[in-house]
């Protein structure tokens, strides 16, 4: 039973707003450690230089849209194994199998509650405390 | 909730961008400018807004824009032509998204009817029935029947977070000196939970043990971000008595150089293929040729950082500043009055500090300076709307958006270019009829510029319309008793009538330019941002309105006059020259006025003195300095004051914030030994000549 605050997440969105959501959704769960960039690119960039456990992302961004960016994290050997969960504006279903394709561990629907956010974090590393 | 309302404020200053940038992408789209990336922004920033109003629970907000995200998704995805027509559609439906998110943010409310007639409008540009996928908006869960399933996050991954490790190996010496190696590590551990290791592979047997040599090393392992200070903090005052060896573990990506980002990004970007919407036909339709990889590294190349700050810390930071100067004045202005020479240490340093000062307030003046963008970005959606109440057509064209000017100008120049606008489309265009009758294009084009010209920001706006009717407005002016019936003036003269105080020259009040304020009252604000209106018309072709305004409300370049007891600022832009007259140059025209002849002109000597009430009597001439001014308009006097103390920089206090408006003052400023100064309004103080020795009956505006 892994330790929320245990867990380091990446947050990928263009858009300041969204970040902010996210991270204060996150903060509610209980997870601490939290860094954001604006862009699959900026994303792909920080894990590098710093790995977390999990990265949350966008999928409609410039530059690099979170597909593309889920390719590139399961593609690097350093990064392969990081989880993953997909944001998307509305439910898509082609968008969902696609990133099913390409190894993503689950998906989030825009809006969603911090309840939400923690089942569907909760469905990747079992439950948290 | 507090932080759920600050991102809610974020939220909002975020859409403002994202509508500002959406406006001018459909702009370029509809000039049939724009690329597949265009079109790509666009659908983002509609996409964006929606995301965030539904967090918010912005309902109506959602729903308008999810139809109409709908429908920029066929138009991505290549259904939908982003021919002119649909982007004139989609231009007047982003107004309507600016209404809902005013609406959400509680400034105003939204027309129903006009609302659901563009969602209709909208709907119809979608491909009728094809129309699948808009219904499952709510669904958190709703993905097992599409097949998905979760993916459990592996635990046998290695731990993402790199380690550190510490070796460490005590020497003789520091046993010597009465250290004690388990100290250090009991210090290690309390700076995080690590494990310890002991290497005692060193030890000989023990025939062979030197009982004062060191043979043991330590392991320490940290498994996640330790501070790489702390540790080393540990063994600060031991030194090279114990060696210490500090490493991330592998992976150890930080400084692994091997990986080209951009060239696996532009990899991965080649291979993922169409990112669900068929992108490849539509890439095909508008032809952006450039190579993605190409691409990714010039984009992130020109990305530059930025921060949000406080416009009141800017703003407290400016007075700071103005303040700074004031003081480093006074300060140079003690030193020189003391007994210390000009060459002394003290001198010399004042003079860097004076240059540092300078460039601190330049830097400063620079983070409020702003694209007239911001102001130049609302005008096509007023275009829009006058157009369509006055049933012209319109074209508008924006030129030097990105002319930088300060915040405080921007900020006021919003409304005077709304009214030149509204006027320029209201009087200065005529309707398509009259335009095709005379042989012109039935859409007429609105000219809105910026431009930087010597020192001042300049905004013109310009019609190809019918250009002032002169006999009309002189008419009118005849009419309303302006004035005289046999008034024998200029065309230049009759154009600027319509700045005259009560001057209509709409016949019925239109709902457009008539709403109580005339060109007189644009005038006014111009000239209380120290600015200057002219206008330039050619019957049958259009008009031209020339506003030219200062950069900056904070600072000014002035020369220091005195009269009298009074110390003055005359601003050194309104200065073309200074002299001395000789007294054969001076014409006396009536007891208290005189003419100067300058370079084989006469311009009105004015004495600053008396004009401003400080004394009754002007002082002679030849006794004083004349500054060769000239006004708005290019009207010249001479203005005479006791001596000129100076050239310098002053930082500008409102008169009117402080005491009230005072007549030929334009402001006030501290001069460095402490006195207030009051600064010179050059325009006013010719008007205020004019009127009284020539007795016109109006005073002209040029």
């Amino acid at each position: 039973m892994p330790a929320a605050a245990a867990i380091k997440v990446l947050v990928v969105d263009d858009q300041l707003t969204m970040r902010a959501l996210i991270r204060s959704a996150l903060q509610e769960i209980g997870i601490r450690d939290i860094s954001d960039a604006p862009d699959g690119e900026e994303g792909f960039k920080t894990l590098l230089a710093a790995p977390a456990h999990l990265v949350i992302s966008d999928y409609n961004m410039p530059k690099l849209d979170g597909l593309s960016f889920l390719r590139a994290v399961r593609a690097h050997e350093p990064t392969r194994k990081i989880a993953f969960i997909m944001l998307t504006g509305r439910a898509d279903k082609e968008l969902v199998q696609r990133a099913m394709q390409f190894g993503v561990n689950n998906y989030v629907t825009k809006p969603f509650s911090p309840a939400a956010l923690r089942a569907k974090i909760e469905e990747v590393f079992g439950p948290l405390t | 909730m507090d932080s759920f309302e600050a991102i809610k404020q974020t939220y909002f200053q975020e859409c403002d961008e994202l509508l500002a940038d959406l406006e001018q992408n459909l702009l370029m789209l509809e000039a049939g400018e724009g690329d597949g990336d265009t079109i790509n922004a666009v659908f983002r920033a509609v996409h964006s807004v929606k995301g965030g109003a539904g967090a918010f629970g912005f309902e109506a907000l959602v729903a308008f824009a999810h139809i109409f995200e709908t429908t920029l998704d066929d138009m991505r995805s290549g259904k939908l032509d982003p021919e002119q027509d649909v982007i004139k559609i989609m231009l007047r439906a982003s107004d309507v998204l600016v209404d809902h998110l005013q609406a959400a943010k509680g400034q105003g409310v939204v027309d129903e009817e006009r609302a659901a007639t563009m969602s209709r409008e909208l709907e119809a540009l979608v491909g009728g029935g094809s129309n699948e996928e808009t219904a499952p908006l709510s669904g958190e869960s709703g993905g097992d029947e599409w097949g998905f399933k979760p993916l459990m996050f592996e635990v046998d991954a290695p731990a993402p977070a790199a380690g550190l490790t510490l070796v460490m190996r005590p020497t003789a010496t520091m046993y010597a000196k009465g250290h004690d190696a388990v100290l250090f590590l009991r210090e290690l551990e309390r700076i995080a939970h690590a494990e310890i290791e002991l290497d005692a592979s060193a030890l000989p047997s023990l025939d062979a043990l030197d009982p004062e040599a060191s043979y043991l090393t330590w392991t320490v392992r940290w498994p996640a971000d330790v501070d790489e200070k702390a540790i080393r903090d540990v063994f600060d005052f031991v030194g090279d008595d114990c060696p210490i060896e500090l490493k991330r573990d592998a992976p150890a990506p930080p400084h692994q150089p091997a990986v080209d980002v951009a060239a696996m990004l532009a990899n991965i970007r080649d291979a993922a293929g169409p990112p669900v919407v068929t992108e490849e036909e539509h890439e095909e339709k508008v032809a952006s040729p450039a190579a993605p990889g190409g691409k990714i590294e010039s984009k992130s190349g020109a990305a530059a950082a930025t921060i949000r700050v406080d416009l009141e810390r800017v703003d407290r930071m400016i007075d700071l500043v103005g303040e700074l100067v004031i003081n480093q004045a006074m300060l140079a202005q003690r030193v020189a009055e003391s007994e210390t020479g000009r060459s002394s240490s003290i001198a010399m340093g004042l003079d860097e500090l004076e240059q540092l000062t300078r460039e601190i307030q330049d830097s400063v003046m620079a983070i409020r300076a702003q694209p007239v963008k911001s102001v130049f970005q609302r005008m096509p959606r007023l275009v829009r709307e006058i157009a369509g109440a006055t049933g012209k057509q319109v074209r508008l064209v924006t030129e030097g958006e990105n002319t930088e000017v300060d915040k405080t100008v921007i900020e006021r120049l919003s409304d005077p270019i709304t009214h030149m606008l509204r006027n320029a489309i209201d009087h200065g265009l005529e309707t398509p009829e009259e335009r095709s009758a005379s042989g012109k294009s039935p859409e007429g084009v609105v000219r809105l510029a910026a431009l930087h010209r010597s020192g001042r920001i300049v905004i013109e706006v310009s019609d190809d319309g019918k250009g002032i009717n002169r006999p009309r407005v002189r008419e009118i002016a005849v009419n309303k008793g302006l004035i005289q019936p046999d008034a024998n003036l200029s065309d230049d003269e009759i154009d600027n009538l319509i700045f005259l105080p009560g001057f209509s020259t709409a016949s019925a009040v239109s709902n457009i330019s008539g709403r109580g304020v005339g060109m007189d009252v644009v005038k006014r604000s111009i000239q209380g941002l120290g600015g200057r209106i002219s206008i330039a018309s050619v019957p049958g072709k259009g008009s031209t309105f020339t506003l030219s305004l200062p950069l900056t409300l904070a600072v000014l370049d002035g020369m220091v006059i005195s009269a009298g007891e009074q110390t003055l600022v005359a601003p050194l832009t309104a200065i073309v020259e200074t002299l001395r007259p000789k007294p054969q140059d001076i014409r006396p025209i009536g007891p208290n006025a005189a003419l100067l002849a300058v370079r084989g002109a006469h311009v009105p000597l004015i004495d600053v003195g008396v004009a401003l009430g400080l004394r009754d009597t002007p002082i002679d001439a030849t006794a004083g300095v004349v500054l060769l001014v000239e006004g708005e308009g290019g009207a010249r006097a001479g203005v005479v004051a006791d001596e000129i103390q100076g050239q310098r920089q002053v930082v500008i206090k409102s008169l009117e914030a402080n005491y009230q408006r005072v007549g030929g003052i334009a402001a006030a400023t501290i001069l460095g030994d402490g006195r207030v100064a009051l600064i010179l309004d050059v325009d006013a103080i010719i008007a205020s000549q004019r009127d009284r020795t020539e007795a016109k009956p109006i005073a002209l505006a040029s």
